[in-house]
């Protein structure tokens, strides 16, 4: 093993990225753009909800409802007088609730609360929802029982909430670690493979394999030039994250650029290992969307793991970037060092080292079948 | 056939991809400061050949050795006294002419000091130093040909395995190259090269006719012919009726 050819490799490899500008530009933009059109249209914050709200009662109690509502950004709060039918105006008016509390709302809800469960008497809230969007309707549920819950004291429960691993964590906030590791692993994979195919259609493959360079020199070669991409793309998505987004980092950096290094580590050896299948560029192409399209929807990446149906989740365990996700969001939303997130941990691991092995045995062929 | 000074040897040398025999049964052996050349039409087993020599394949059976060391099992012990120029251009076309000798350069441990100098002298040589910038996918084909022997010289190697080099070169660029090749043969290298262009043949020292993997006759250029014209009793043969009289083919019929 000759540091001199390695860095060779690298060079090489560096040089040829730095050449082909549209793949540059690809390499730096395809960050930024996942996070923001990520990061703007998947941000999980449901805003302008439209509600119809009207307070038959008009006590002290009914008003605090409705302030509470008001300061839910979710919602657009419209105040009406009076309703016939509550149906007939959401269909009418394009609420997506209408919220009435009728008279007497207040006394029987003090008088239920004074009394316990001797009255069968209670206030009651009468909720018209619309129910087409199960995400939007989970949203108006919830936002009338914080509403609820609001009323602190006075309410009949008082829940006392702890809120691990700091402040509140929005969805942009768990979504940059995937974006990280999806992009540094989309491009280590895409860039590997279609190098190497190169180098078999170009027969570079021939000229290597008679000089004195190694497979190992080889392979480590381009892992140090895609762990370089990768710290520049997590740069980028950091840069991004933090100046429009303003996520929250509870964990080191070095962990994170660590981590999504040893990920891309990886995907280098996962992108060898699909160059085997391919003889000319026009086939490896083929490999993109069935290493992308796993990614995104089976990774966690979107959505959470327990969404997926029961019957594909066995699935998600054979796709990298699951344990790529659970790592980077241990080490920068939870703030752990990476082994106290086993699985994520030794999931990457195990995905370097097969990969790489397997890279290895791969190249052997490559290189004629001489061994 | 085990001749000591041989610098490329093959003894009863079989290659079988599958069902099909790609080289069968072929022994040579080529003494230093020899340009030998592989004739014969495509798919003959030239390039197999020649790639078994640089050990990129292994024999089926039979033993290839080339500067007395067993191909591919001890080939790290000659890697650096070889060069060899694949039959594809095997250039890297988003690299400039001085990267991609800058990297064939670097994987042979050669420095960047003596890799510059060394460009300079093979750029001046193969008259590409204006082009010295000049990515290799902006190259003609035969500016690449000619890059690509550069990156198969640059290391200074004492054996040289070229896969049809001249392939697709205008005839005053073949000479050209061919200037090149004897200019080499003096300052003591040895050659072997595959060709199809038969009135290449007549510049070697020595020819091996190939045909179906296999080797039907070698000699010199005058043995050859000598040998074809006690087989047809015709006198003053040129190369390609030499090959077509050899291969028992017939004369007649306008092969081109």
């Amino acid at each position: 093993m000759k540091l001199h050819r390695i860095s060779a490799v690298t060079e090489r490899v560096l040089r040829q990225i730095w050449h082909d500008k549209r793949v540059l530009v690809f390499m730096l933009m395809l960050p930024a753009i996942a996070m923001l059109l990520f990061g703007y249209s998947f941000s999980g914050d449901i805003t302008d909800v439209r509600i119809a709200f009207i307070d038959e009662d008009n006590t002290d109690l009914t008003e605090s409802i409705l302030e509470s509502l008001q300061q839910d950004q979710a919602f657009k709060v419209t105040v009406l007088e009076t309703v016939d039918d509550p149906e007939q105006l959401l269909l009418s008016e394009h609420y997506q609730a209408v919220i009435r509390l009728p008279d007497k709302f207040t006394s029987l809800y003090y008088a239920h609360f004074a009394m316990g469960v001797a009255t069968s008497a209670q206030g009651t809230i009468d909720l018209t929802l619309d129910e087409s969007d199960p995400q939007v309707a989970a949203t108006i549920r919830m936002g009338l029982a914080d509403a609820m819950m609001d009323l602190g004291e006075g309410g009949p429960v008082d829940i006392q909430a702890r809120e691990l691993y700091g402040v509140e964590v929005r969805f942009i906030d768990s979504f940059a670690p995937a974006i990280m590791g999806f992009v540094v692993s989309l491009i280590s994979i895409v860039l590997t493979l279609l190098s190497i195919v190169r180098e078999k259609v170009d027969g570079t493959f021939s000229r290597i394999w008679v000089s004195p360079v190694r497979r190992a020199e080889f392979i480590l070669g381009y892992v140090i030039s895609f762990g370089l991409i990768a710290l520049v793309q997590s740069l980028v998505v950091l840069t991004i994250g933090k100046t429009v987004f303003d996520i929250v980092i509870n964990g080191s950096i070095f962990w994170a650029f660590g981590c999504t290094i040893l990920f891309a580590v990886g995907s280098v050896g996962l992108g060898t290992l699909l160059s085997a299948l391919a003889q000319t560029e026009s086939q490896a192409i083929i490999f993109f969307p069935l290493v992308i399209l796993p990614s995104v929807l089976l990774s966690g990446m979107m959505w959470p793991v327990q969404a997926i149906p029961r019957l594909l989740r066995p699935l998600t365990y054979i796709v990298p970037l699951t344990y790529s996700n659970r790592l980077l969001r241990a080490v920068m939303v939870k703030g752990l060092a990476p082994w106290q997130e086993p699985v994520g941990f030794i999931g990457v691991l195990v995905f370097v080292v097969l990969t790489i092995a397997l890279a290895s045995v791969v190249l052997r062929q490559s290189a004629g079948e001489r061994e | 056939m085990s001749n000591a000074t041989a610098i490329f040897q093959a003894d009863g040398v079989v290659k079988k991809f599958g069902d099909l025999r790609a080289v069968h049964n072929v022994t040579m052996a080529i003494p230093r400061g020899e340009i030998y050349g592989l004739v014969g039409p495509s798919g003959a087993g030239k390039t197999t050949l020649i790639r078994m020599l640089s050990g990129l394949a292994a024999p089926t059976s039979g033993s290839v050795k080339l500067l007395g060391s067993l191909m591919p099992i001890d080939r790290r012990v000659v890697e650096h006294r070889f060069g060899y120029m694949p039959q594809e251009r095997a250039v890297y076309r988003d690299l400039s002419i001085a990267e991609n000798l800058l990297f064939f350069g670097q994987i042979y441990g050669m420095t960047r000091s003596r890799i510059a100098e060394r460009t300079r002298e093979l750029l001046s040589l193969m008259k590409l130093s204006d082009r010295c910038k000049q990515r290799a996918d902006r190259l003609s084909g035969g500016e690449k040909q000619r890059l690509s022997l550069a990156c198969a010289l640059l290391h200074e190697p004492e054996a040289l395995l070229l896969d049809e080099p001249t392939i697709g070169l205008d005839p005053a660029l073949r000479r050209e190259f061919w200037g090149h090749f004897h200019q080499l043969n003096s300052a003591g290298r040895t050659i072997l090269l595959s060709t199809h262009y038969l009135n290449e043949a007549e510049w070697c020292d020595r020819v091996g006719l190939m045909q179906h993997g296999g080797l039907i006759a070698a000699g010199t250029p005058n043995e050859l012919k000598a040998q074809a014209a006690k087989h047809s009793g015709q006198a003053s043969l040129d190369m390609e009726e030499v090959f077509l009289i050899l291969t028992q083919e017939p004369v007649a019929g306008g092969v081109s």
